[in-house]
């Protein structure tokens, strides 16, 4: 057996099914491994769109994602993917090729410092430097990968390593459990449980952490046992049970007033595997500035980065929710939340007969399957899939939060469809971010997935151009995409059918079409330039200074 | 305030550069370094100094989550305790 045939036993070993890459010159002899492998390869069209199929496969499962790439501009053309994994904690393991070893350092052919690269971009890298440290080298990738906080994980292999002899004898695979996880201090869950009890205005802010350890149960348990509102960053959309009559949505830039109504006038801030981060924060010191605040989380350097906890506790979110669980006595706080929400629910009457992108979402959104996988692309249209779709878990919403990637939502989708053959997969983009990474409607056809692609498209970038309107008085420099291609032609050339569609009387049919037709479809859905997300609260706004579409 | 960081890492190769992009990236000013290998390739011993209004650990926890990371220990002082 050869390093190339090692790479792939230990996926095998790993519980892999699928891979997405591309081939070239310094990875040849893993792409010969790959041609005898159980495996199966997914060809992608860039590399950018493989590593993003890996994240949407990984995010819509659990599992690890695993791509490839050649050295040089392979490795290169992952760069942003490794960075979208990064920042929003993705398990994914990359493996590139290297130039041989004898010629590192020479300036080779196609020889770039892909490790150096990488420093920024991945939670851990590794250049293999001896054939005897391949395998270790890897099942070390899969464990730090999904161990703690997960992140993207690359393995760089040079290429005589790849075809060097090793002993054909595997190690087993040794499971990682959670249990070395610390485990909180006695003192530190009553302490919880007492600022819990004693609250008047506690609400539960919950973020990404939560499902990916796993605890989407045990935190609507503790919703129902400890009563008290909640809100959710974009990244854990879905968490809370669809029923809850406190749950009040996202908060933050883009998020609902309730929510960010309530933030602002909560007395204790549970934040749950979440991080303060400035889209959600808003100007960070008026950010629930009265409150107190307990901060749950697996990552010590997420403690205290950008607000001081009264109460923090690093470990299991599993175990930590049922032992701070306690009764909570805030009545009349849950009635005032409750009638935020009314106050300020979400409106869809909208004049005239063009399509109102909120409305469409709504729409879609109740005519999809029930767990229906949608993936999302940046911008405005990224913002109303969240506002105004509902998911009941967040591996049902993939959307890039912490990079905010355009053309993440096309390949991730790839991802999720070959994760979950099941589950209706859908891709919402911009008219903009499609086009970054439109070449994947090559692996689309390639693999005749059934993906379903609902294209919003305001002939502008749309969240650029909202922001020129607000705070750039009007001047629209490079935000104007009304020569758009014909997007239903564009499918066509791939075989992908596909319609479009401009007014309101036109949409249901249209859904219609596109969920009981059985192979992938595109959907080019019409709106008017001038439509904009709402609310939003300005840069360097505290959260209460919303400003709504009438405010403006 | 002056920062020391003894840190013990695994030996690889690119554990220094490591180190100094996070330092670099996370805000603080380095001040001194000291590199020397441990015996029979154990790792590296590196001794970092820094200088930050900023509170320590927001680069010692940083520091503490990169895999060859094996051990860290800061001993700091003020700059006025150093000046006198
Ligand atoms: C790769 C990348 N480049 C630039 C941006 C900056 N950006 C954020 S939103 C946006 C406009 C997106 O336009 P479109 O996809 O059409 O969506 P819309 O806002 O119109 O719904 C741009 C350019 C980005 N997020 N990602």
């Amino acid at each position: 057996m050869n390093g190339a045939d090692l790479v792939m036993k230990v996926l095998e070993q790993h519980g892999v099914d699928s891979i997405f890459g591309y081939p070239g010159g310094a990875i040849m002899p893993i792409y010969d491994a790959i041609y005898h492998s159980p495996i199966k390869h997914y060809l992608c069209r860039h590399e950018q769109g493989g590593a993003f199929s890996a994240i949407g496969y990984a995010r819509s499962s659990g599992k690890v994602g695993v791509c490839l790439a050649t050295s040089g501009p392979g490795a290169t053309n992952l760069i942003t993917s490794l960075a979208d994994a990064m920042l929003d904690s993705v398990p994914m393991v990359a493996i590139t090729g290297q130039v041989p070893q004898a010629v590192m350092g020479t300036d080779a052919f196609q020889e770039i410092d892909v490790l150096g690269l990488s420093l920024s971009v991945t939670k851990h890298s590794v250049l293999v430097e001896d054939i005897q440290q391949l395998e270790a080298t890897l099942h070390e990738a899969f464990r730090i990968a999904q161990s703690g906080r997960p992140g993207p994980v690359l393995v760089d292999i040079p290429k005589n390593i790849q075809v060097a002899e090793v002993s054909a004898a595997l190690h087993e695979v040794q499971r990682h459990t959670t249990n070395d996880l610390e485990t909180v201090e006695p003192h530190t869950l009553t302490q919880a449980r007492q600022l819990i009890a004693a609250a008047k205005q506690p609400i539960a802010y919950i973020g990404g952490g939560v499902h990916m350890a796993d605890a989407i149960a045990e935190l609507q348990q503790f919703l129902t046992a400890s009563s008290m509102p909640s809100v959710t960053t974009l990244k854990a959309m879905g968490s809370v049970a669809k029923d809850d009559p406190y749950y009040l949505g996202m908060l933050g830039m883009h998020g609902t007033q309730a929510a960010n109504l309530a933030v602002q006038q909560c007395d204790l801030l549970i934040c749950l595997g979440a991080r303060f981060d400035d889209r959600v924060t808003g100007k960070l010191d008026t950010f629930a500035a009265g409150a107190k605040v307990i901060h749950i989380d697996i990552d010590p350097a997420e403690i205290n980065k950008l607000r001081q906890p009264d109460c923090a506790m690093l470990g299991d979110m599993k175990q930590i929710l049922p032992a701070i669980s306690t009764a909570t006595a805030c009545q009349p706080w849950l009635e005032h939340c409750q009638q935020l929400k009314q106050q300020h629910g979400w409106r869809y009457d909208h004049p005239g007969e063009r399509i109102y992108a909120p409305l469409l979402l709504k729409q879609l959104s109740e005519r999809m399957p029930d767990n229906s996988v949608v993936c999302c692309d940046v911008g405005q249209h990224q913002m109303w899939v969240a506002q105004h779709m509902r998911f009941d878990h967040p591996r049902n919403h993939l959307s890039s939060g912490g990079l905010g990637t355009m053309g993440f939502g096309l390949p991730a989708a790839i991802g999720a469809k070959l994760a979950r053959p099941h589950d209706t997969v859908l891709a919402v983009s911009g008219d903009g971010s499609f086009m970054m990474n439109v070449q994947e409607l090559g692996t689309i056809k390639r693999f005749r997935l059934p993906v379903k692609i609902v294209i919003i498209d305001n002939q502008r970038l749309g969240m650029v151009k909202q922001w020129q309107q607000l705070f750039f008085n009007e001047r629209y420099s490079e935000t104007d995409l009304s020569d758009n291609p014909d997007f239903v032609a564009l499918a066509a050339a791939f075989a992908i059918p596909g319609h479009r569609i401009s007014r309101k009387d036109e949409v249901a049919d249209a859904l219609e079409a596109m969920f009981t037709w059985q192979g992938p479809y595109l959907l080019h859905v019409c709106i008017d330039e001038k439509d904009n997300v709402w609310p939003l609260v300005p840069p360097g706004a505290a959260n209460e200074q919303m400003i709504t579409e009438h405010s403006s | 305030m002056n920062h020391v960081l003894t840190i013990q890492t695994r030996n690889q190769a690119v554990v220094l550069e490591r180190l100094l992009q996070v330092t670099r990236y996370r805000g603080f000013q380095l001040a001194g370094l000291e590199m020397k290998p441990l015996a029979e390739h154990a790792g590296l011993l590196i001794i970092l100094s820094v200088v930050t209004d900023k509170p320590i650990h927001l680069l010692t926890n940083q520091l503490n989550k990169l895999v060859d990371v094996e051990q860290l220990e800061l001993a700091s002082e003020t700059l006025t305790a150093l000046r006198a």
